[in-house]
């Protein structure tokens, strides 16, 4: 039963204990069966790393990310320039102020303007609660979710402020991922132990007198 | 015929009787559960159809559908294989054919009560754990306890050093199920309600696929398809990853079931990626199967057992790829709560899960019985249904899912949506009637099997022998 360390990508058995493991699996089948000792098809290994880190990617809260009032604000601002009340079409209002606000936009508020995109209506309804709320000056404006044509307090726990509150944003990384950075960590110095203490895959078993 | 055999010695019980009993109570269970499915569909696409009785009403029905599909056909085709298979791959027998018969017989008894009453109204009212907490007793101390405890035995009893993969899924996941049955019932047990009912709940619901259902039903190919192709399992180290990821990977992440929920985020973060993480002993077992099938593709087209693992193995593939995305945060949000989700159930069960366990039974019994197949054509017919049946089913509710996600996020008009589904309803009902009458037939084939089936001589497999019809 020795491990040893001198070649962990050949085996981290010895060598008896690589004979005793192949004799054994020589010595019988079951019911008939055996396994071989074929490695992991490389291209496999390259997609389980490949599931590791698509794991973590797709699951990220920003993909979830909900539309808050701080995104709209650039929309509120223009909405009453004499330049976007001079259109008369509500449609070509609003691409006017889309293609200001998009171009002032940090990337994070760019991504929110694609995927959450509003008209004309939604944005006179929209409008009178921002402004209520940036002149309330309770909540920084990107703590409110727009839900609808009203603004919620998110309900995100994030990182702790000086004053002992929690930042109501959503956090793109928590302590559930860091969980599972562990768990995976774990998992693959496991895993990679349990299969590197077999004998090296090019020892083949000779099943012709097994029984 | 079996019964008999219940008051007798156990060294006067025929070898397999109890695997016998538990085949053909489960072909049984799954002509059962899909007439109901049926039936269920059928009240789904056209809705005067048997109305005004309260037993017959969709809430009373579905419940009996989804409980005779898991716990009759799924569960018992998966203990007529362990009686089976587990004594053959220790190169013993069954460590007691009498404990075997006893808890197929109670299995019957429990399950037939259990659905009595759900099909009466007497339910827990918590989704796949709907019976009641006295039939939960029976199930845990009649159906798995000693199910398990007969794995356990023959395996502990068995005549090799080693242990093949097979055995390994099979003696952890008895045990695995005992516990998660346990934690299931423990909101109705001990009167746990709110966010802790909810994720208790569905953890039993998660793991019932996740440590019973998947990794038994993969476990049973391990042994088909060596047996079948003649060829060794590719890879024991793959037998490995695929085993260990299972048991890290699949068992926690139950809240991704509830990404709704006001659970804590971290804890669906943490089953977030867990959820995708499934994909790795999906991988595993895939490949590891194809792999063995080298040279030996032409079974696919030949043998129906094989003809049916291969399919159920392939149908793992489009099965883990949706369950690793769709419960991420991004597409959960969209899918949630509509037929997508009925859909990726049955793909699970009616497909991946239940092609295996149909080959493992058609092997099982032929092989117990040393009868060959009654009917190749009838088998074959068996197959093209249940496979066409499936698919128009798994499609249509897909379809029927995605319209329904719109729906809810456009807020578009409840009706609306029932409007524009209506097509995919009848579709489901045609497809699930596809498997039901499939389902039929292959009662009366392995039925005729049994009575008139060509005796196997000593010695030789059934699947090495021509067929007849």
């Amino acid at each position: 039963m020795a491990i040893k360390f001198d070649q962990p990508f050949y085996s981290l058995s010895d060598e008896t204990e690589q004979n005793r493991i192949i004799e054994l699996w020589e010595a019988e089948k079951h019911g008939g069966l055996w396994e071989g000792n074929n490695r992991l098809p490389f291209p496999m290994v390259i997609l389980c790393g490949l599931i590791i880190v698509t794991a973590f990617l797709v699951t990220m809260p920003i993909w979830g990310q909900r539309p808050n009032a701080h995104d709209f604000v650039e929309h509120v601002a223009l909405m009453d320039t004499p330049e976007i009340q001079a259109i008369a079409d509500p449609e070509a209002k609003m691409a006017k102020i889309h293609e200001i606000a998009y171009q002032r936009a940090d990337g994070r508020v760019k991504a929110s303007l694609e995927r959450h995109p509003i008209t004309w209506d939604d944005l006179l309804n929209l409008a009178p609660h921002i402004k209520e709320a940036q002149a309330a000056g309770q909540y920084p404006l990107d703590y409110l979710t727009v839900l609808g044509d009203r603004l919620v307090l998110a309900n995100f726990e994030g990182n702790w402020n000086p004053d002992g509150s929690r930042e109501r944003k959503q956090p793109w990384w928590d302590s559930g991922y860091l969980i599972d950075v562990f768990y995976v960590a774990y998992f693959i110095i496991f895993t990679v132990f349990v299969c590197k203490r077999l004998p090296h895959f090019s020892r083949k078993p000779d099943m012709s007198n097994a029984k | 015929m079996l019964i008999k055999y219940l008051f007798a010695k156990n060294e006067d019980i025929p070898a397999g009787s109890s695997s016998v009993f538990f085949g053909f109570s489960a072909i049984f269970w799954f002509v059962v559960g899909t007439g109901l499915g049926s039936f269920n569909a059928a009240k789904l696409a056209f809705p005067d159809w048997v109305t005004g009785t309260e037993m017959f009403a969709f809430g009373h029905m579905r419940q009996v559908h989804v409980l005779a599909v898991i716990l009759g056909w799924i569960s018992m085709a998966f203990a007529m294989t362990m009686m089976y298979m587990t004594p053959a791959l220790g190169n013993t027998k069954l460590w007691s054919e009498k404990l075997g018969l006893w808890n197929a017989f109670l299995w019957n008894v429990g399950l037939s009560l259990g659905l009595f009453l759900l099909w009466m109204g007497i339910t827990s009212g918590r989704e796949y754990s709907d019976i009641i907490w006295p039939i939960d007793i029976v199930v845990m101390l009649g159906v798995l306890l000693p199910l398990g405890i007969n794995v356990w035995m023959t395996i502990a009893h068995r005549r090799t050093q080693g242990i093949y993969i097979t055995n390994w899924f099979f003696g952890a996941c008895t045990f695995f199920i005992l516990v998660v049955f346990a934690v299931g019932q423990s909101p109705e047990l001990f009167n746990l309600t709110g966010l802790t009912e909810a994720y208790m709940t569905f953890w039993f619901a998660h793991n019932v696929l996740g440590l019973w259902i998947t990794p038994v039903a993969a476990a049973i190919a391990y042994y088909t398809i060596p047996k079948l192709t003649g060829n060794p399992l590719y890879s024991h180290r793959i037998g490995h990853l695929h085993f260990w990821s299972i048991v890290a990977f699949y068992s926690t992440p139950a809240s991704h079931h509830l990404m709704s929920a006001p659970l804590p985020e971290w804890l669906k973060s943490f089953a977030s990626v867990e959820g995708v993480l499934i994909l790795i002993p999906a991988v595993a077992f895939v490949a590891n199967i194809l792999l063995t099938m080298k040279g030996k593709w032409s079974l696919f087209v030949e043998n129906i057992e094989t003809k049916f693992s291969v399919t159920g193995v392939l149908l793992a593939i489009p099965l883990n790829m949706q369950g690793g995305f769709q419960q991420t945060r991004a597409i959960n949000w969209y899918i949630h709560g509509t037929g997508w989700i009925v859909a990726h159930a049955h793909l699970a069960l009616l497909g991946m899960s239940t092609f295996l366990e149909i080959a493992a039974v058609y092997f099982g019994l032929q092989q117990i019985l040393r009868r060959k197949l009654y009917s190749l054509a009838l088998a074959n017919f068996h197959y093209w249904f249940v496979l066409i049946g499936f698919c128009i089913y798994w499609i249509s509710m897909t379809i029927a899912g995605l319209i329904q996600g719109a729906g809810k996020i456009y807020e578009v008009p409840y009706i609306d949506v029932v409007v524009a589904e209506h097509p995919y309803m009848i579709a489901r009902w045609v497809g699930g009637t596809m498997v039901f009458t499939g389902n039929l037939v292959w009662l009366y084939n392995m039925y005729m099997t049994a009575r008139e089936g060509t005796v196997v001589p000593a010695g030789r497999y059934a699947h090495e022998m021509a067929y007849e019809r």
